[in-house]
């Protein structure tokens, strides 16, 4: 049979939050990827990190039968409700980024797009242990954490992963001083690091839940006169602010998150799936690792 | 010219009777919250008798622990210069919710005007407009902020003064068009990389030299001018501060003007200090600035409060902050341990205010 000519399809998505930074970046790479299609029509929405808003654009979505959703979960335990109405009305249903809390027992004509979240912090904390080896401080170092927002899955990952990275025989060398969130926040990270500076506690590394809060960090340290290289400064993400630094010799370690590819990945999956073609539960876009030896290739 | 014994707006005001200013109570907490965290260093066994204000370690060569001083003053800086204008605000009777999305639109627009050419040695990734909005004298962008400022709150005084709305809804209608202004600037993208000389406005102690310099001058301005009788008669008495012939429609408009062109002001610093303006700047800003001046002892029914008061509030949670991190408090219980604080400070406040009414 031949395909007659390609309707216009209607995809609706539904972002967390327009605000972040790294989810614009994901947007974005959505309305690139988009140009290159032909007869594919975005709707987005902006769920402001609301629950209840982003259920209510969901079946405003389905009221309106587009041919499939897109979902950026704002709480990702929430996103039961959000899968069976859309399973309900036979509209396919992607999750994009965030990992949805029902990911087991996802139905049929659902999936998820994302980077595996594992692999972000598990990659920087490793190789900011690697680096204080390197920096002959194996007989025993010490760190901060900035944390991002607490009720967020990426920001309690990432957390765990520094964790788990420190309890490892060749890393448990470092010790962790202290925890505390920053709310993704280059200026509540620059407030708390000065917090810590100022209890005089000598420090080795810090690291970050994501690149802005170690920029923050960076910014009270340079200010309070510490020499950068004296510490690692680990983040996520790889903005651009964050490779600038790197190549100013002050960010050491941060982990591409392939976002825009994310975006793109979640509007060929949509698609597909509104196609009827049978696509995997989980689509992985890979993390990069990004060090001062290979940041020209992400600028 | 007004009496100042007779007070403005028909009131009469005897200063007589206040023989204990308001702000030597939250003085005295302020003292009394850094005990409790002194204490704290001394019998928490984790902490290893580190001293909370005091320089234990020999770090600096000074009675105080410096870097504890100054963060204490740095982080509530910003905010504080907001809560300048709220303050005003809320002692002529009125509440803006729309300083913090207003910081969040300000930085975005003011650092479109004070990005730098070269970065690194290479274009600047994050560059708004084209060639010519490059490496512009720092005046412009200045002027730009303080512009959108007065803008805003000249739209919010107008609402609120003239279509008599009120104004808890007119700032929220703003708040919604500013964080969406915010938003739409740049399509969310971050705005980074000023030129030097922008960068200096924010660096190091900048913020605290704002803040306490505009502290000053708005002290005088609402102890000393026409301006300032004004604010506080129309808040004590609107009707009456109309009969004795205040223009209050005038007064209001000014009063939202120059609290916005404050929060105008915090974004300009605030996205120097910060090297970069992004769309989610100032989230709760607006609230944190109101919790400062409330516990500052402004009450929200207007007409009392002052400037000295909201600047002790403001130390009241630098000190707060400074000392959740110092004490090493889990994260996750710090939101609940600042919120129980502001309202047992108000409570506080609003009991010793009843007894002084029995009093008198």
């Amino acid at each position: 049979m031949l395909s007659g000519p390609v309707l216009a399809e209607t995809l609706g998505v539904s972002i967390a939050n327009f605000d972040d930074n790294g989810l614009t970046i994901m947007r974005n790479g959505m309305t690139a990827h988009l140009e290159t299609l032909e007869g594919v029509e975005l709707q987005m929405e902006d769920a402001q990190e609301d629950v209840a808003k982003q259920l209510d654009q969901i079946n405003n979505f389905i009221a309106s039968g587009v041919d499939a959703i897109i979902v950026n979960a704002v709480d990702t335990d929430a996103t039961e409700a959000m899968s069976n109405a859309a399973s309900a009305a036979g509209i396919p249903l992607v999750y994009v980024n965030r990992q949805p809390g029902n990911m087991d027992t996802l139905p049929d004509g659902q999936a998820f797009v994302a980077s595996n979240e594992i692999e972000s912090g598990t990659l920087a904390a490793f190789r900011m242990c690697q680096d204080l080896r390197a920096m002959g401080k194996s007989g025993g170092a010490t760190a901060y954490m900035l944390m991002g927002r607490l009720s967020n899955q990426a920001a309690v990952q990432r957390s765990k992963d520094f964790h788990d990275v420190i309890g490892m025989d060749m890393c448990n060398f470092i010790t962790l001083i202290d925890e505390q969130t920053a709310n993704w926040s280059r200026d509540e990270a620059q407030d708390m690091m000065t917090n810590w500076i100022a209890s005089g506690e000598p420090f080795d590394a810090v690291f970050g839940n994501n690149d802005e809060m170690a920029i923050g960090a960076i910014q009270a340290m340079k200010a309070s006169g510490i020499a950068m290289e004296d510490v690692v400064v680990g983040g996520v993400d790889a903005t651009p602010d964050a490779l600038v630094s790197m190549q100013a010799g002050e960010m050491d370690v941060t982990v591409f998150q392939d976002l825009a590819g994310q975006g793109a990945g979640s509007i060929d999956t949509a698609i597909k799936l509104a196609n009827g073609e049978s696509v995997d539960k989980t689509v992985f876009i890979p993390f990069k690792l990004v060090t001062p030896e290979n940041v020209k290739d992400f600028m | 010219m007004a009496e100042t014994k007779q007070g403005t707006g028909g009131l009469v005001f005897d200063q007589k009777k206040r023989t204990w200013p308001n702000e030597l109570n939250i003085l005295i907490a302020l003292i009394i919250i850094i005990a409790i965290f002194e204490a704290l260093g001394q019998l928490l066994p984790y902490m290893n008798d580190q001293s909370f204000l005091f320089d234990s370690r020999d770090r600096f060569d000074s009675i105080f622990n410096e870097a504890r001083l100054r963060i204490i003053i740095l982080q509530v800086s910003i905010i504080g210069i907001i809560a300048l204008g709220v303050t005003q605000v809320i002692i002529s009777g009125g509440i803006d919710l729309s300083s913090g999305p207003l910081v969040g639109a300000t930085a975005m627009i003011v650092m479109s005007f004070a990005q730098t050419e070269l970065v690194n040695g290479g274009p600047n990734p994050k560059a708004v407009f084209g060639e010519w909005a490059f490496d512009l004298p720092i005046l412009i962008p200045i002027i730009v902020g303080l512009a959108f400022g007065a803008l805003i709150g000249g739209i919010n005084g107008c609402f609120i003064a003239f279509t008599r709305i009120p104004p808890f809804i007119a700032t929220l209608g703003m708040f919604l068009i500013c964080r969406g202004i915010a938003q739409a600037w740049t399509r969310g993208k971050p705005v980074s990389f000023p030129t030097e000389s922008y960068a200096g406005l924010g660096s190091g102690m900048m913020p605290v030299y704002w803040f306490i310099g505009l502290a000053i001058l708005f002290h005088f301005i609402l102890k000393y001018t026409v301006y300032g009788k004004h604010t506080y008669a129309i808040g004590s008495n609107e009707d009456a501060a109309r009969m004795s012939g205040i223009n209050v429609q005038k007064h209001k408009v000014l009063v939202y003007m120059i609290a916005s062109m404050l929060a105008a002001f915090a974004a300009i610093i605030l996205s120097s200090k910060n090297l970069t303006a992004q769309s989610g700047m100032g989230i709760f800003y607006e609230l944190y600035a109101i919790a400062m001046a409330v516990i500052g002892g402004v009450s929200l029914t207007g007409g009392r409060g002052s400037i000295v008061g909201t600047v002790l509030g403001a130390m009241v949670f630098g000190v707060i902050q400074s000392g959740f991190t110092y004490v090493k408090l889990d994260a996750y219980f710090q939101l609940m341990a600042m919120g129980a604080i502001i309202i047992g400070a108000v409570v506080l406040d609003k009991v010793r205010q009843e007894r002084a009414a029995k009093r008198s």
